[in-house]
C-alpha cells in the first residue's frame, strides 16, 4: 500500500516537473495564441474602434462584408488570383531547382545555402524595398530591357502588371519548399531508377512514373503549407505597392490591416480574419480530402 | 542605453515619498503669478507621452531634464515611441484608464475620438487662472484646440499647406514667381513652362489635403458640422477639381501617379531630383526637402481665387491632459513651460512646427537654420490671410480621405470621368459617415 502511494506521488512529481518544463510554452500558448483567438472571435461580433469598449452588433460585420463592401470583394479576388498563381509557380520552380541540385555532386552545400537565402530574408521589409527598386521605372529590370532595345514599362504603376511583380517575389522565395523537395528526392531509392533504365525507360518516363508518384507526400505537404502562406501574404503588397494601383494588389491581409489599424474598425477586421480562416480551412480540407486519389504512400498499406 | 538609464533613475527617484523641501513649482522664465502651489513640496511623478523620431526624443528629453532641474519636486517619466506604436499604446492605456498626465494629441480623427469618449480634460480653467499663459499666443491657435465648448488640447506648433517650389527652375523656365494671391491658372501656366525645361511641372496634388482647400475656396467644406455627411452640396465643385487634376496630367503638368509613388520619400522626391518645380505639401516640408536637395527651396501659399477662405493654420500636434490624470495642475504647468519657455524652445528647435508663442518665435529667428526660418516667415505671411481650420473631422475621416484618394486615382488612370468620380466620392463617403 505504502509502496503504491510512493509510486503515485513519484509519478505526480514527474508530471509536475514535466509541466514545469513546458510552462514557458504553455504560458505563451494560452496568453499569446488561445486568448487572442478567442478575443478576436468575440470582437468579430462587435463594433470596436480600439479606444472605447466593444459594442455588440451581432452578425452585421459579416453581413456588411458580403453585401456592401466592394473593397472586400476586390481583396478576395486579388488574393485568390495571387494564391492560385503564385503557389504553383513557387512549387514548380522549387521542384525544378531541387531536381537540378539533386544531381550536383560538388559544392552542393554551397548551392543549397545560396538558393535558400532568399527564403530567409524573403519576408523582410528589405527585400520588398529591393523589389520596388528592381521593378521601378528607373529600376534594373527596365534598365536591362532598354539596353536590349526592348520596350520598358511601369511594372508597379500598371494595374495589370503590379500583381505579377508580387507573384514573382513569392516564387523567388522558393528555398524552403526546395529543401523539402530535395530531401524527398534523396529518399527515392536509386534501385527504382536503375531497374527502369534496364527496362529502357527514358528520362521523362522515369520522372513521371517514379519521381512524381514517390514525391507526392512531399508535394502534399508543400502545397498545403504554401497555400496557407499565399493566403496570408502581407508584407509585399504593404511595402511594394501599398495595395495600389487601383487596388489591383490589395491582398486580403493588407485590407484587414487597413480596416483594423487605419480605419479603426477592429470588429470588422476580426470578422475578416475569421472568414480568412474559413477559406484556408476549406482549401486545406479539400486538398487533404483529395489526397487519397493522388498521394502515394510507400508504406501506406492498402492504398 | 542613455534612455534606459534615465528611465531607471527616474523610476527610482519617483518612488521616494520624501518631501523635497522648499522648491517652488514656478520655474524658468515663464512663471506666472496666480497659480496655486498647494502640494508642490510633495514629490510627484508626471508621465509625459509623445511620438516622434530620434532627434525629437533627444531634444524633448533634454527639455524634460531642464524642467526637472527648475522644479525639483517633479520627476517626469517619459513615454515615447514612433507615431504608429504611439497610438496603439495610448489605446491600451485608455482601456486601462491609465493614460499619462500629458499626452501628445493629433488634429483630426484622433482628437475627435478621444474627445467624444470624454478622455480629455477641459483646460479652460488653467488658461483662466494663468497656469497656462496665453498672452503671446494668437486666439486662433488656442481655438484650434477647442472641441465644442471645451478646450481639450494646446497646440505645440503651427503648420500650413503650402506650395514648395524650386526658384531656380522657375527662373530657367521664365515662369512668373509665385506670390500671395496667385491663382490655379497661374500654377498651371508656371507648371506648363517648367515642364518644358525639366520632366514635369508639379508633383501630383496630394488630393486628400488639397481637395479640402479647394472645397473651402469654393464655399464648401469637407465635412458637415457634426461630421455625419459631406460639407458641400454641389458635386460640380469636386468634379471641377478632378477635371483640373486630369487635365494637368494630360498636359504633362503633373507627374504621373506611378512615378510619384516611386518617389514618395523626402530624399528621393521629384522636387529634390529637380524633375518637377512645385510640390503641394505642408510648410515644414521645406526643411527636409531643402536639406536633401542641397539647394534652397521656397514656400508659396496655395493659389486662389479665394485663397483667404482656403488657407488655414493647422496645429501640427497638441498636448492634452487626460481626464484620468490626478495631477492636472502640474501637467498644465509643464505644458506652460513647454510652449512658453524660450530656452526650452531653442532646444526643441521648432521640430513640432512654428512655435505658437510670438515672443518665442521672435527669439528663435536668430538661432534656427535658414529653412526653418522660412517656415516662420511663411506662417507670418499667411496668418492674416487664413480662415479657421475645420475641426469637424469625424472619427471615420481617415476612411473618407482614403476614398477621396482612390477616386482621384481612378480619374487619373482614366477609369472614370471626373463627374462620375464626384458622384462616387459622395456616395461612398456618405455611406461611411452614416455607418
Amino acid at each position: 500500500m505504502g509502496n503504491t502511494k510512493l509510486r503515485i506521488s513519484k509519478r505526480a512529481i514527474q508530471n509536475i516537473s514535466g509541466y514545469l518544463f513546458i510552462l514557458p510554452f504553455l504560458i505563451g500558448f494560452f496568453w499569446l495564441t488561445v486568448f487572442p483567438i478567442g478575443m478576436s472571435f468575440y470582437l468579430s461580433f462587435t463594433r470596436y474602434d480600439l479606444l472605447g469598449s466593444p459594442e455588440w452588433v451581432g452578425f452585421s460585420n459579416y453581413i456588411r462584408m458580403f453585401t456592401n463592401d466592394e473593397k472586400f470583394i476586390q481583396a478576395l479576388k486579388v488574393t485568390f488570383f495571387y494564391a492560385f498563381t503564385a503557389v504553383p509557380f513557387r512549387l514548380v520552380f522549387a521542384l525544378l531547382v531541387a531536381l537540378l541540385l539533386a544531381r550536383v555532386v560538388r559544392g552542393s552545400g554551397f548551392y543549397r545555402t545560396a538558393l535558400y537565402l532568399p527564403s530567409i530574408i524573403g519576408g523582410s521589409v528589405a527585400v520588398a524595398v529591393m523589389w520596388r527598386q528592381l521593378f521601378g521605372n528607373n529600376g534594373a529590370i527596365n534598365g536591362i530591357l532598354s539596353s536590349l532595345g526592348l520596350p520598358t514599362r511601369s511594372w508597379l504603376g500598371d494595374p495589370d502588371t503590379a500583381i505579377w511583380t508580387l507573384i514573382l517575389l513569392f516564387g523567388w522565395q522558393f528555398g524552403s519548399s526546395m529543401l523539402i523537395f530535395l530531401a524527398g528526392l534523396k529518399n527515392i531509392p536509386q534501385e527504382f531508377y536503375e531497374a527502369a533504365s534496364v527496362d529502357g525507360a527514358n528520362a521523362w518516363y522515369r520522372f513521371t512514373r517514379i519521381t512524381i508518384p514517390l514525391l507526392t507526400p512531399v508535394i502534399l505537404f508543400n502545397l498545403v503549407m504554401q497555400l496557407i502562406n499565399g493566403f496570408l501574404a502581407f508584407t509585399p503588397s504593404f511595402i511594394i505597392t501599398e495595395g495600389g494601383p487601383l487596388n489591383s494588389t490589395l491582398l486580403y491581409a493588407l485590407y484587414l490591416y487597413q480596416r483594423g489599424f487605419v480605419f479603426f474598425d477592429m470588429g470588422y477586421a476580426s470578422a475578416m480574419a475569421w472568414i480568412l480562416l474559413l477559406i484556408i480551412a476549406f482549401f486545406t480540407a479539400f486538398i487533404f480530402g483529395s489526397s487519397k486519389y493522388w498521394v502515394h504512400y510507400e508504406s501506406g498499406g492498402g492504398r | 542605453m542613455l534612455i534606459a538609464a534615465l528611465a531607471i533613475t527616474l523610476a527610482a527617484c519617483g518612488g521616494g515619498g520624501s518631501s523635497s523641501g522648499g522648491g517652488s513649482a514656478d520655474g524658468g522664465s515663464s512663471d506666472q503669478g496666480g497659480s496655486s502651489d498647494s502640494g508642490s513640496d510633495e514629490q510627484i511623478v508626471l508621465r509625459v507621452a509623445w511620438w516622434g523620431g530620434q532627434d525629437r526624443h533627444d531634444a524633448t528629453l533634454k527639455v524634460i531634464e531642464m524642467y526637472e532641474e527648475q522644479n525639483p519636486h517633479v520627476k517626469i517619466e517619459p513615454e515615447f515611441s514612433s507615431y504608429d506604436g504611439y497610438w496603439e499604446r495610448m489605446a491600451a492605456q485608455a482601456a486601462g484608464n491609465n493614460l499619462p498626465d500629458v499626452m501628445n494629441q493629433n488634429f483630426g480623427e484622433y482628437l475627435t475620438q478621444y474627445t467624444e469618449r470624454g478622455l480629455l480634460a477641459d483646460l479652460t480653467p488653467f488658461i483662466e487662472d494663468g497656469t497656462i499663459d496665453t498672452t503671446y499666443i494668437d486666439d486662433s491657435i488656442i481655438d484650434s484646440g477647442k472641441m465644442g465648448d471645451k478646450l481639450v488640447a494646446i497646440s505645440l506648433g503651427t503648420n500650413a499647406r503650402a506650395v514648395l517650389y524650386d526658384p531656380e527652375l522657375f527662373e530657367r523656365a521664365g515662369a512668373k514667381m509665385p506670390e500671395l494671391g496667385w491663382t490655379w491658372d497661374d500654377v498651371a501656366e508656371a507648371g506648363k513652362l517648367i515642364s518644358q525645361v525639366t520632366s514635369w511641372g508639379i508633383n501630383p496634388l496630394e488630393s486628400r489635403r488639397t481637395a479640402e482647400v479647394w472645397l473651402r475656396e469654393h464655399g464648401g467644406r469637407l465635412f458637415n458640422d457634426d461630421g455625419t455627411g459631406l460639407g458641400y452640396d454641389d458635386d460640380k465643385i469636386m468634379e471641377d477639381y478632378f477635371a483640373m487634376h486630369l487635365d494637368w496630367l494630360e498636359q504633362g503638368i503633373i507627374a504621373p501617379l506611378d512615378v510619384a509613388k516611386q518617389h514618395n520619400s523626402t530624399e528621393n522626391s521629384l522636387i529634390v531630383h529637380g524633375e518637377v518645380g512645385m510640390m503641394f505639401t505642408w510648410s515644414n516640408g521645406v526643411i527636409g526637402h531643402s536639406l536633401a536637395a542641397q539647394r534652397p527651396l521656397e514656400l508659396a501659399p496655395y493659389p486662389g481665387p479665394n485663397h483667404e477662405k482656403g488657407l488655414y493654420l493647422k496645429p501640427s500636434m497638441y498636448f492634452s491632459i487626460p481626464e484620468s490624470s490626478d495631477k492636472k495642475e502640474e501637467a498644465a504647468k509643464f505644458i506652460n513651460f513647454f510652449i512658453n519657455d524660450i530656452e526650452a524652445n531653442k532646444i526643441l528647435n521648432a521640430d513640432r512646427g512654428v512655435p505658437v508663442n510670438s515672443q518665442v518665435l521672435e527669439a528663435m529667428k536668430e538661432t534656427v537654420d535658414e529653412a526653418t526660418r522660412k517656415t516662420f516667415e511663411y506662417i507670418e505671411l499667411i496668418t492674416p490671410h487664413t480662415s479657421p481650420i475645420d475641426k469637424n473631422h469625424p472619427a471615420t475621416a481617415a476612411e473618407v480621405l482614403s476614398i477621396l484618394e482612390e477616386v482621384d486615382e481612378k480619374v487619373l488612370y482614366k477609369q472614370i470621368t471626373p463627374a462620375e468620380a464626384a458622384k462616387e466620392f459622395r456616395q461612398r463617403a456618405e455611406e461611411v459617415l452614416n455607418r
